[in-house]
């Protein structure tokens, strides 16, 4: 029955091509522009963590003077960083920020590059699960006492040693000899929930170096430093002393009762820090001073979905609606103009029942040509934002989710629309039209 | 003399059409007026003087990483060359790259005495030397520019001077001029020696994105990593990138020198965002007017078809051709109408929504009022070829079946 209904409808279509071409063309519009902002929300939204994402947790302190910040900085001070990293109370724990370091070859002739840097702790690897192709991250003594080593991409890899296990090998960064201990697998989570601070659509850095080398080799900043109140900053030294904050810190906190013992600890921390002069604003009580975020929350507060894509989103949805009241007409214009038709049909005994799913399967027939097409227009679209505006190609790809929620919107949306008409159309009495004939 | 009466009941007797046509406009006016008014504010953002000589700053990085390289010597050797390039107007310096989204921001308080001092807004501290503000392209207004034996090399030398933007001076000594007005940043005190008209910051939606400050430290001696701003007429800029490049790196070839950029190119990047967004808004104004038209060109069509016999009669009865258009026409401006108002009030409300939602500013009524309008105009057109075919029915065939 399914299959002579669709004849059935097919049939219809054709024999109105302008008005079923109208309306295939309201309802691809309406998908398009809506799987188009959907498509670039979700990929934006997208929480890379996965299962993790209750575990890792960034920690945060209201280190800030009264009167000063109206919230929770993301990053924070070397000094509680520093402290943090020597709590052993703590599982895996990384401090973390981004640098840039040229990078050279033994051929004199390639131009040295300058790349991008995480300095980080080697728990980093493990509280993000960053896979490793050869070797590992450094040892844990060289958390403590700095060692010139470095974990880098596969990519980076293959452009310096063809790809081979290099482990053991030496890399030059600002001119120093950096000893190779490991090799990670293509990693680049979008967002970049580790650092969505500057730019949470960058790609991952692909070389890793001790957070510990910090003080010695007075690394650069690439990224945010916020202060709250003037400080001369005049050499490094300062910098690592100052109330400035610049470095995220991560934890890996796996249970409930572990969150709860560590805001304890935070919270004596803040206190304590209270007592020597530091986190100076009296109106929050030491418990108000310490925050831990877990992924979900920081992506939130980073604001990693930019307000404008909620609003088109939500637009977008509105103009679906649009559409859909707008085929609602045109397939009311159509069934009734059949309506003759229908009261040949039943007079002959189609039940209403028949001529009702007769109609919704061509109203869901009409749906698939309209999300198909609609599919085709998100897919150019997508394609020219990439091409003409600096959207990061990281979200201008085609989420696999989108081939099945397409044709469940298209569908659903023309469906909806078809009940109505449907319905008012199988209410036809036979006499009426029997007697005109 | 409308025949509004007659229009109306017959709008009653069959609902369902012209509410869903009622619905669809409602809709579409809250759709289009919330639209048009996020498009004019991102266009109107767009359109804001810079202060700059935009398409002719080019600027770069360059990063010394041999160890042994004097940052503070390289940087001044660096500067001479750049400044002796064919084609080169000036060149100098600068920690921070106007609108670039990132950069520096700072304030001065006006006393040394803490606790009594009153604080300036932020405002986008750009350092630099006495040839900084001719490369912006910046104009001074009042006061004059630094000298070159001004010049310092650290935040914590003495002899500290200022110039000001104009928003930046107004917003905080009012009419007064700020001219030799003494500011304070911790202990260090700061003499304002000009006014600059205009100079915008990093962040173009700041809301201090107008206040900015230059103050005479040449600071690229600092760093290993600095930036430079070169300027050179547009016809020039594009054979700058080999030049520089090649000059700096014959004068010393332990360093990357990248990240080419014009200003202009700066600030495409920057106002990207909302140029997408007026983008993408517009092509849905655009898309909406269409369907809105083709839908109800469509509807109409069908209503004048089952209408067939009733303008038959009444063309048979002596009304003229003039009289069915008018018909339909006040038809369709009775339901834009009562749409449009209620559409308008959604609009607000909608609008209500975002502003709360997304701290937008809200909507004004005249938002509303003007998609009513062009709304009724695009519906005129919808309908007006149906109509005309509706009128050229003849009697005798429209009655002829009765």
């Amino acid at each position: 029955m399914f299959f002579y209904y669709c004849d059935l409808a097919w049939r219809s279509i054709r024999k109105t091509p302008m008005l079923s071409m109208l309306m295939v063309l309201a309802i691809s519009i309406g998908i398009g522009i809506t799987i188009t902002t959907l498509n670039v929300y979700k990929t934006m939204s997208y929480n890379p963590a996965g299962d993790r994402s209750e575990v890792i947790n960034s920690v945060q302190l209201w280190s800030q003077g009264l009167d000063t910040w109206d919230e929770f900085s993301s990053s924070i001070t070397y000094i509680d960083a520093m402290n943090l990293r020597n709590n052993s109370d703590l599982g895996l724990k990384a401090a973390s920020y981004r640098t840039g370091l040229a990078m050279q070859s033994d051929d004199p002739k390639i131009e040295p590059v300058l790349n991008s840097v995480r300095v980080t702790d080697r728990d980093f690897f493990r509280i993000f699960s960053v896979p490793f192709l050869y070797g590992s991250y450094w040892d844990a003594s060289v958390d403590l006492r700095p060692a010139y080593q470095v974990v880098i991409s596969q990519k980076l890899n293959l452009r310096f040693f063809e790809g081979k296990n290099s482990v053991g090998k030496t890399l030059f960064l600002d001119r120093k000899p950096y000893q190779i201990v490991g090799v990670i697998e293509d990693w680049n989570p979008q967002p970049k929930y580790y650092d969505p601070l500057n730019g949470a659509f960058n790609d991952a850095e692909e070389i890793f170096i001790p957070f510990s080398l910090t003080g010695q080799e007075e690394f650069d900043v690439w990224g945010n430093t916020s202060g709250w109140k003037f400080e001369t900053m005049l050499t490094y030294n300062d910098r690592l002393t100052s109330e400035k904050v610049w470095i995220q810190f991560w934890t890996e906190l796996n249970t409930d009762e572990q969150k709860q013992s560590f805001l304890g600890w935070l919270t004596r921390y803040a206190e304590q820090q209270r007592t020597i002069g530091r986190f100076t604003d009296t109106a929050k009580t030491p418990a108000e001073l310490v925050q831990i975020s877990d992924i979900d929350k920081w992506l939130e507060d980073n604001n990693v979905v930019p307000k404008d894509n909620k609003i088109l989103v939500g637009l977008s949805l509105l103009f679906l609606s649009v559409c859909l009241v707008n085929i609602l007409g045109l397939l009311l214009t159509k069934f009734l103009k059949r309506a003759p038709e229908v009261g040949v049909r039943r007079a002959i005994g189609a039940s209403r029942g028949q001529i009702f799913s007769q109609y919704m399967v061509e109203v869901g027939m009409i749906g698939f040509f309209g999300g198909v097409i609609g599919l085709l227009w998100a897919w150019g679209s997508l394609a020219a934002l990439n091409a003409y505006f600096s959207v990061d190609q990281n979200v201008t790809g085609l989420d696999a989710s989108m081939w099945f929620i397409t044709p469940i919107i298209a569908i659903s949306t023309a469906v909806l629309a078809g009940i109505y008409p449907a319905w008012v159309v199988c209410r036809t009495k036979p006499s009426v039209y029997l007697k005109a004939q | 003399m409308l025949h509004i009466k007659p229009i109306l009941s017959s709008l009653m007797r069959s609902k369902s059409a012209p509410i869903l046509l009622l619905l669809q406009i409602i809709l579409s006016v809250a759709i289009v007026a919330n639209a048009s008014f996020i498009i004019n504010e991102r266009l109107s953002l767009m359109q804001r003087e810079s202060g700059y000589a935009e398409d002719q700053i080019l600027t770069f990085n360059v990063y010394n990483f041999d160890p042994a390289i004097d940052n503070m010597k390289q940087n001044q050797v660096d500067q001479q060359i750049l400044r002796s390039l064919p084609n080169v107007i000036d060149a100098s310096y600068s920690n921070m790259l106007p609108l670039s989204d990132s950069g520096w921001m700072d304030r001065y308080v006006d006393s040394p005495d803490e606790d009594a001092a009153k604080s300036t807004p932020g405002f986008a501290f750009y350092l630099g030397n006495e040839h900084l503000l001719n490369v912006m392209g910046a104009k001074l207004i009042a006061g004059r520019n630094f000298t070159a034996d001004e010049i310092n090399t650290s935040l914590d030398d003495s002899g500290m001077l200022a110039l000001v933007s104009q928003p930046l001076a107004k917003a905080f000594w009012g009419d007064e001029s700020p001219l030799g007005k003494t500011v304070y940043q911790g202990e260090q005190a700061v003499t304002i020696i000009g006014v600059v008209d205009k100079l915008q910051g990093a962040w173009v939606d700041h809301e201090n994105f107008e206040y900015s400050v230059i103050q005479n430290i040449d600071f690229g001696g600092s760093s290993s990593n600095k930036s430079y701003m070169v300027r050179a007429l547009p016809e020039h800029i594009s054979g700058l990138e080999e030049v520089i490049r090649k000059a700096l790196h014959a004068e010393n070839p332990n360093r990357v020198v990248e990240n080419f950029q014009t200003l202009t190119s700066i600030k495409n990047l920057t106002y990207s965002n909302h140029r997408l967004m007026a983008t993408v808004l517009s092509i849905m104004v655009v898309l909406l007017l269409l369907i809105t038209a083709l839908g109800l060109t469509g509807m109409v069509m069908f209503n004048i078809q089952r209408r067939t016999k009733q303008i038959g009669t009444r063309r048979a009865l002596g009304a003229n051709k003039r009289d069915i258009i008018q018909y339909f026409m006040v038809e369709n401006y009775l339901i834009c109408i009562v749409g449009g108002v209620i559409g308008g009030m959604l609009a607000l409300v909608l609008g209500q929504q975002l502003m709360s939602l997304y701290s937008l500013p809200m909507v004004p009524v005249i938002y509303p009022i003007v998609s009513v309008i062009g709304l009724l105009v695009v519906t005129t057109l919808a309908v007006i070829v149906p109509a005309t075919k509706a009128a050229n029915i003849s009697p005798a065939m429209a009655t002829r079946s009765v």
